[in-house]
């Protein structure tokens, strides 16, 4: 006590008779003191360069090609609103929309609704459950490529596991590969096999982290397990599945790897085109043939950012989707 | 926001482990708008230090003397040719040649467009030989070197496909690829048709004598089909032509008479019901299993059906394209302005390409000559044991001087896309004339597009 009155009045005096000499120099001793902590910037800068060099003067770039026309090689020539005048003429443009959207939509809604499922399942699971999460997880930490060779054998018109079991059954076989909507169908799955299991984890923490009293509480209630899931469960994961929505849409509209690779090589004359009927023409394969197959900068940017308004307009209305029904 | 089409591309091409970190970083970015605006300022920023740099760039100069970097893909040229000539250019420069994996054509592009590490020499693609035309001033015109004078020992058709229209050779010929009918020996004579190779040519002279003998082949072996597919038979019938999808003068004819001629030879096969519609990968074991009776390809197609069906060694033979022959590939090579010393990469090029090294070329990599002086020599004309001993050369030497010049637009392969998938549409149950009517407008989309330049 005796010490805090005795040093009350000397920090007054401190205080009113501030030294004058600092703050006539206030900035560059704020400077000094930045510069003091170089060790901490240049520890953070790899990042910084790394984004800058690799990807905001990309993004800036493309923003430019997108209103030139450039074959990659030759001077740029700006051409102003050309290449997205054209582009909403450009059936072939809608046509990879449309694809994408289609696609989507197949592989999003029931993986994530499968997702769901599996969380709540390993969730329930007493036994063997790291065995579980690691054996759900690994098709996300996949090569992609490898998954969609694997895919493209097992879909192949001849001797493809799924047509030899269906042979063997006496059923019709079909040419996964050739029609239009089981190419969709194949790089749906495709993507809902790689990524359910990733949602599903996310999920399953979700869960984890719902106070067990609930679920008592519902118990002593006499909810059953199916009552507990819709009225517990769902409601307390919304932030979670508004995240896994955003993320699966973001991913999902840019489907490319799945189609470039699964038909990418049919074809030496037209590669990426997308596959018999360009059923598996999505929005960003385009914009790579576009690009690196016809040498199209410029109307490759204007594809690149149509799809990137698309994303941000999908987004968008998911998340008021979803977050609408949070309140 | 982060306009990831550029790291997705990048990144299928990269491990699947680094998808998941790409996958929250986007959406950590997505989920912060103020984020997205700094990023978008910072963008621009970007840009104008870029532009900035894209000036700049144009004043690189040439690559050091005393190297030199020779660029092309597996199978483009003979390496044991190519390791000769480091040692015999020695004396004058250190040679060093680099096997490009991948898309050839991007990765030039890139590095010509930085114009850093270019190579003095490199190998461009038949394919994509018109595409650089526009940007041909980026190249050594091969004709300030002396190339007139060896234009002779070279196929005339083939050397003008490498120079522009205003005549600056760009392209030096490496191999060609005329066609020709592959067929199963066995099976066309299993079916009652003539199957020895003078006797198939002399039969099967037309497209239409081809299909019919295709329709008996499907009859008396119902799980044999004339043809691979529709794609492979427009090929070749467009290649027969005298013009292509864009004339001379730049306009567009892919809605003409002689690409419908060609687009109703290749739906034919479609109708008869002779097409065994392979457009997947499953071309190695329909041909091996003998679903494919016969391939209309280029001579390089000989090692593709080799490596296909080992066990059906004997049993192929090679007949002249029905309907004459057309050329399907083949590249060239080309100096680009940055090479170190033009004069001795042309005489690397010169030697590289002679008449007996191409024969060593076809030795080693069926890379079929571009000098018909080579096709008296013995690496051409022995038999062929996959072939059953039969002398190739006797119909793709005939092939070779026959084939058709054609003017090949910047813009053609481009312009030629639609055609292919929509023939894949019919092959699908589309009708021809409404599939036709769609590729026609595709394509004129695609050459409006291209014009945008």
């Amino acid at each position: 006590m005796s010490l805090s009155k005795s040093t009350a009045p000397r920090m007054r005096i401190a205080r009113e008779n501030p030294p004058p000499a600092p703050r006539k120099s206030r900035k560059p001793g704020r400077l000094r003191r930045t510069a003091s902590f170089w060790p901490q910037y240049l520890a953070v800068s790899p990042f910084y360069v790394i984004f800058l060099v690799f990807l905001l003067i990309p993004i800036g770039f493309s923003l430019y090609l997108a209103f030139t026309s450039w074959d990659g090689l030759g001077p740029i020539k700006f051409v102003g609103l050309q290449q997205f005048r054209f582009l909403l003429k450009d059936p072939t443009f809608w046509l990879a929309l449309r694809n994408t959207l289609i696609i989507w939509l197949m592989s999003t809604v029931p993986m994530l609704f499968m997702s769901l499922v599996i969380a709540a399942l390993l969730n329930a699971t007493k036994r063997f459950t790291a065995f579980y999460r690691v054996a759900f997880f690994i098709p996300s930490v996949t090569s992609i490529v490898a998954i969609a060779l694997f895919f493209s054998a097992v879909f192949s018109q001849n001797y493809g596991l799924v047509n030899v079991i269906l042979h063997s059954l006496h059923l019709p076989t079909v040419n996964w590969l050739s029609d239009s909507w089981t190419i969709k169908l194949v790089i749906a799955s495709l993507m809902t096999w790689q990524w359910t299991g990733y949602n599903a984890i996310i999920y399953l923490a979700g869960m984890q982290s719902i106070p067990p009293e609930l679920y008592e509480a519902a118990k002593v209630d006499g909810a059953g397990a199916i009552r507990t899931f819709f009225s517990i469960t769902i409601p307390l994961l919304r932030p979670i599945i508004l995240f896994t929505v955003i993320v699966s849409t973001v991913t999902g509209l840019q489907s490319f790897t799945e189609p470039q690779v699964l038909f990418g090589s049919a074809a030496a004359v037209n590669p990426d085109s997308g596959g018999p009927g360009q059923a598996g023409l999505t929005l960003i394969l385009y914009f790579y043939h576009e690009a690196f197959d016809n040498n199209d900068f410029g109307y490759a940017a204007a594809i690149a950012w149509a799809a990137f308004l698309v994303i941000v307009l999908f987004t968008l209305i998911n998340w008021r989707l979803v977050a609408r029904k949070e309140k | 926001m982060p306009n990831p089409q550029r790291r997705r591309i990048h990144e299928h091409r990269r491990a699947g482990l680094m998808r998941n970190a790409a996958r929250k970083a986007e959406t950590t970015v997505e989920l912060s708008r103020r984020q997205a605006i700094r990023a978008g300022l910072l963008g621009v920023a970007g840009l104008a230090s870029c532009g900035a740099l894209a000036a700049c760039a144009d004043s690189g100069g040439k690559n050091a003397p005393g190297s030199m970097a020779l660029w092309y893909w597996s199978g483009g040229l003979s390496p044991n040719v190519v390791s000769d000539a480091v040692k015999r250019y020695a004396a004058q420069t250190a040679l060093s040649s680099s096997v490009i994996g991948g898309d050839f054509k991007q990765k030039l592009m890139t590095t010509m467009t930085s114009r850093r590490f270019v190579p003095d020499i490199t190998g461009i693609k038949g394919e994509d030989m018109a595409s650089f035309f526009p940007d041909a001033d980026q190249f050594i015109d091969l004709n300030t070197l002396g190339a007139k004078k060896l234009k002779p020992q070279y196929l005339g058709w083939k050397w003008d496909q490498g120079e522009t229209a205003d005549g600056k050779l760009i392209g030096f010929p490496i191999d060609i690829g005329p066609t020709a009918m592959y067929y199963r020996e066995d099976l066309y004579a299993k079916a009652g048709l003539p199957s020895d190779p003078t006797a198939v040519s002399a039969q099967m002279k037309t497209w239409d004598e081809y299909f019919a003998a295709g329709v008996e082949l499907h009859k008396a072996i119902p799980a044999t089909y004339l043809v691979d597919n529709a794609g492979d038979i427009f090929t070749a019938a467009v290649g027969q032509g005298k013009q292509r999808f864009i004339d001379e003068n730049g306009n567009f004819i892919g809605d003409q008479d002689h690409i419908r001629a060609a687009w109703d030879i290749a739906v034919k096969p479609i109708t008869l019901g002779i097409d065994a519609k392979i457009n997947d990968n499953s071309w190695n074991g329909n041909v091996s299993n003998g679903t494919v009776g016969s391939v209309i390809g280029a001579a390089w197609h000989a090692s593709d059906i080799e490596q296909a069906a080992p066990n059906l060694s004997g049993k192929w033979r090679v007949a002249a394209n029905p309907s004459g022959p057309s050329d399907n590939g083949g590249s060239f090579l080309a100096i680009p302005n940055e090479c170190s010393d033009p004069a001795l990469a042309f005489e690397i090029i010169t030697w590289l390409l002679d008449a007996a090294n191409q024969a060593r070329g076809f030795t080693d990599e069926a890379l079929f000559p571009s000098t018909p002086a080579s096709y008296a020599l013995p690496a051409l004309t022995s038999g062929d044991p996959y072939f059953g001993g039969q002398k190739t050369i006797e119909v793709f030497g005939p092939a070779a001087k026959n084939v058709p010049v054609q003017y090949t637009a910047p813009a053609d392969n481009a312009v030629s896309g639609p055609y292919f998938n929509e023939l894949i549409n019919v092959e699908n149950g589309s009708g021809s004339e409404s599939a036709w009517n769609a590729a026609v407008s595709q394509a004129k989309q695609i050459f409006a597009q291209q014009g945008l330049g």
